[in-house]
């Protein structure tokens, strides 16, 4: 059985998850003009199976978007919004939410908010990370969660899940993120904050 | 996800929910009323022994066989059917062509078992529900916001009281 992680080493991944959030937040604020904030983050190693039940109800349709991380570490960071916020963030760019240029608008906003997160990661712990460009999908969220975590599953079963909620000031709308770092990556971002 | 079980108690209902690239493998005894669900997340356990066996489609198959004749149920009567498999990300990727080799997996170990596939609602890039009722052995399928549809149909009349 891995090891568990410490709350020690929780609470560094925690404020590791809050620093990027925090950053990611302040990039979503000047796309739409509002006001965001955060909550504080989550941060919790499951089995597999609880880790998707810990998401939300698998048959609620979200959207989701994905990017990949590269460089010294790899895993994914998922960003999942309801699809009524969804197109109340559209609306606020100035596209209506059945334009066909919605999904690129989400995308767009994954991949800024996406990668303001992993830059931060990548200042906090000296790594070089890079993100792949985002991909989109409205669907159930329990086959999102797990297909990303599928492609993460390889020798251990258990996800670290660093979970962090943005929420735009005003409106009733809000981000999650999942950071799911390959099994090397949790070790690497944790000898970097030097609890290895 | 990497779950499976096997029941003949009339009125269970085994689910899967939200299968993305995992494939939710039905095995059914249609003549006795049993029947078992697997929750495929990868195709191959690749010579590890692993933690969650059961989430390898060359580990989970074998087992969830044994539990279904535990059961009463006989291999040779054995039929299946496959939800899932599907690339919910429209990004070729490694990782995420994971649930077409899931299926390619899946159809492989059967076909090594003489187990035929009555059914399938596999690929694309929807995510999909798997319902199996054990008293008349019917398999439903659902996708976001829609509705259940029969996969295959019910062989057994519901016992009545």
């Amino acid at each position: 059985m891995s090891p568990p992680y410490t709350e020690l080493q929780l609470d560094a991944l925690r404020e590791l998850a809050n620093i990027g959030s925090g950053t990611a937040s302040t990039a979503l604020s000047s796309m739409l003009g509002r006001s965001v904030d955060i909550s504080v983050p989550t941060a919790r190693a499951l089995p597999f199976a609880d880790a998707v039940d810990a998401a939300g109800p698998a048959e609620e349709e979200i959207t989701g978007i994905v990017l990949g991380i590269v460089g010294d570490m790899t895993g994914t960071v998922l960003l999942l919004i309801p699809p009524a916020d969804a197109d109340a963030m559209c609306r606020m760019l100035g596209v209506e939410p059945d334009d066909e240029y919605a999904l690129s608008a989400l995308g767009e906003i994954g991949n800024i908010v996406g990668t303001s997160y992993i830059n931060a990661l990548a200042s906090m712990t000296g790594m070089d990370l890079e993100p792949t460009p985002p991909a989109t999908a409205t669907d159930m969220l329990g086959a999102i969660v797990e297909t990303v975590l599928a492609s993460h599953a390889i020798a251990n079963d258990i996800a670290l899940m660093l979970d962090s909620n943005l929420k735009v000031e005003g409106e009733d709308c809000s981000i999650s993120f999942l950071l799911v770092p390959d099994k090397g990556g949790v070790e690497l971002l944790l000898s970097r904050l030097g609890l290895g | 996800m990497g779950e499976l079980a096997a029941s003949s108690i009339s009125g269970h209902v085994l689910v899967s929910l939200g299968l993305g690239s995992c494939i939710g493998l039905a095995l059914l005894d249609r003549k006795l009323g049993v029947a078992g669900l697997a929750h495929v997340v990868l195709p191959q356990s690749q010579g590890h022994a692993p933690e969650n066996p059961r989430k390898f489609a060359d580990l989970a198959i074998p087992q969830l066989v044994t539990e279904l004749e535990t059961l009463g149920a006989r291999k040779q009567r054995l039929e299946a059917v496959l939800v899932g498999g599907a690339a919910m990300f429209a990004v070729s990727s490694a990782s995420l062509d994971v649930g077409q080799r899931n299926e390619a997996a899946v159809r492989a170990l059967l076909k090594g078992l003489r187990i035929p596939v009555l059914a399938t609602a596999t690929g694309g890039n929807r995510g999909r529900t798997i319902r199996v009722d054990v008293s008349t052995t019917s398999v439903t399928v659902r996708e976001a916001g829609g509705k259940d549809t029969e996969l295959l149909a019910g062989t057994r009349a519901l016992e009545t009281a």
